[in-house]
């Protein structure tokens, strides 16, 4: 459970806010989607969930952030571990560089948290399962491809089961069956874990397709908040640099040319697009 | 990718302890600096490494590495030596410089203990996950956090060598000459430099929150996904050549 009370932060050296009285509050076991423009503050609230804000990244923060009851501002990172993961863009700054094989990276934070090593392999396994790299345990990370490192970065995490799953637009180097996978993992990981997902992500039809619900920040406000359907057919999207789904692209042509009555609700995924145009 | 020395090979030496391997090089290294004779220097290279780089199937790469790793320092030793030592034995003069034999054998008996030294260095790396080095000494007290930085060094080198790589084929195919005189040269590094140092600052960024994130510093003892092997004989065999080790040095040294 993530609670997110009238969250401001500015970070240290400017004088615009990058978050400005957020207020959120996800239950576990959601897979909620934060999208925005550019600049909007979505890794800074990214961050704000996961302890680094105010911990590593300093500036002035007013409000207040829980996760599972422990205020986060309070609790050292070191503690938070475990509790919450943080995955980034980029995957290969989140290889560890100490350790030779896909299996033993994965392995790094369970040593880390003191796992005991007869637990050890049940979770990579899983971990591995889940994320589709089967048959890479023994490869070095380095010789992965960017998709499949980018895996490996949230098998290492959730091989440390954390409670909170956070996940700063994981799929941006990724190819749609590389993003599909990762995706499917995640909603695996809410569904079957009741673990709390946060994902920072740009692919629209992705979002709308896997997401339970979708937040929009534009300019550090929360502008909207809600489930797909409802956040991503809205009319003043656009406004806030937030693009649209194939699927309401098209659907907005087809009323355009009056091939659709104006009043129907706009799909935004492919099965309520064929919905739409049947 | 990784810039170690390491060699995967199904033998004995691979099979000892990180830790077992770590006292026999410090053994060869001690013995080649106490004793004073060429010949017993040589014979510890001959009769202890060589033998023991067999034993680890790994002969031809040894020697090769040897000769790369000593070559620069011989090249330097037997000029300075043969022409700045003290002797009588004049072989050669030129002008105000004469090669002398005694700084000939100076040169050579230097050589040669460096060759013993690099060369059981160069036996722990070839034979050694460094990664498995560490982590035995990390068991025995030494900072993980010094460990971490060892390892990851050796890893993440050829990763910055491949960003420098593909910044520098941008920037050509960009039309930035970085062929021709020394100026061009220099001019053509800043273009080249300043990506690469601000990405490596940006890594480093997102390393440190990635390693905070996988409980780097998380309080408390820390477990391990591969046990080392450490034989039966071991710990009495590594025992045996620290007191080995020690007395020679007492003997020798103090």
């Amino acid at each position: 459970m993530i609670e997110v009370r009238g969250l401001t932060f500015t970070y240290s050296g400017t004088d615009t806010p990058a978050l400005q009285g957020i207020d959120l509050s996800i239950p576990e076991g959601q897979l909620c989607a934060v999208v925005g423009a550019n600049g909007a503050g979505k890794s800074t609230l990214c961050y704000a969930l996961t302890g680094f804000v105010p911990h590593f990244f300093h500036g002035e923060m007013h409000g207040q952030v829980s996760v599972g009851g422990r205020t986060v501002a309070t609790t050292a990172l070191a503690d938070l571990a475990g509790e919450i993961g943080l995955v980034f863009q980029n995957p290969f700054s989140q290889i560890s560089g100490a350790r030779y094989t896909v299996r033993e990276e994965i392995a790094f934070g369970l040593e880390n948290l003191g796992i005991p090593r007869a637990e050890m392999p049940e979770r990579i396994g899983e971990a591995v399962e889940l994320t589709g790299l089967s048959g890479l345990e023994e490869r070095s990370p380095y010789a992965l491809s960017g998709g499949q490192q980018q895996r490996l970065a949230i098998a290492s995490m959730i091989v440390m089961r954390p409670r909170i799953l956070v996940l700063d637009e994981p799929t941006s180097q990724l190819d749609p069956a590389g993003s599909k996978e990762v995706f499917a993992a995640l909603r695996a990981l809410a569904a079957g874990r009741n673990t709390t997902v946060v994902l920072v992500e740009h692919k629209l039809e992705w979002v709308a397709a896997f997401a339970d619900r979708v937040v929009v920040l534009a300019g550090g406000r929360l502008i909207a908040d809600g489930p797909p359907a409802q956040v991503l057919a809205a009319a003043d999207l656009e406004q806030h640099g937030v693009g649209r789904t194939r699927y309401t692209l098209a659907a907005r042509q087809a009323q355009a040319r009056r091939l659709r009555p104006p009043s129907a609700d706009l799909p935004v995924t492919l099965d309520q697009a064929r919905e739409f145009f049947r | 990718m990784t810039a170690t020395l390491f060699i995967e090979r199904p033998s004995g030496l691979h099979a000892l302890n990180p830790l077992t391997k770590l006292t026999l090089a410090l053994g060869a290294v001690v013995a080649a600096a106490a004793l004073e004779t060429l010949p017993s220097v040589l014979a510890v290279y001959l009769l202890v490494l060589v033998p023991l780089a067999a034993w680890a199937q790994i002969l031809p790469r040894f020697l090769r590495t040897c000769v790369r790793v000593v070559w620069p320092f011989a090249l330097s030793l037997f000029p300075i030596q043969g022409l700045f030592a003290e002797g009588t034995h004049i072989l050669f003069s030129l002008g105000p410089f004469s090669l002398k034999a005694e700084g000939l054998r100076i040169a050579a008996f230097l050589t040669v203990r460096l060759l013993v030294g690099l060369g059981a260095a160069t036996l722990l790396m070839l034979t050694t996950r460094p990664d498995h080095l560490m982590q035995s000494l990390v068991q025995r007290g030494f900072p993980g956090q010094l460990a971490y930085i060892v390892v990851t060094a050796l890893q993440i080198i050829p990763g910055f060598q491949a960003r420098a790589q593909a910044i520098l084929d941008s920037q050509r195919s960009r039309g930035l000459e970085t062929e021709g005189g020394p100026v061009r040269r220099i001019r053509a590094l800043a273009p080249l430099v300043s990506p690469l140092l601000l990405g490596s600052l940006m890594d480093l960024e997102e390393r440190a929150i990635a390693l905070e994130a996988r409980a780097f510093n998380h309080p408390g003892t820390k477990t391990s996904l591969t046990e080392l092997h450490d034989g039966r004989a071991e710990p009495a065999v590594r025992m045996l050549l620290l007191v080995l080790i020690l007395g020679i040095v007492a003997l020798r040294f103090v």
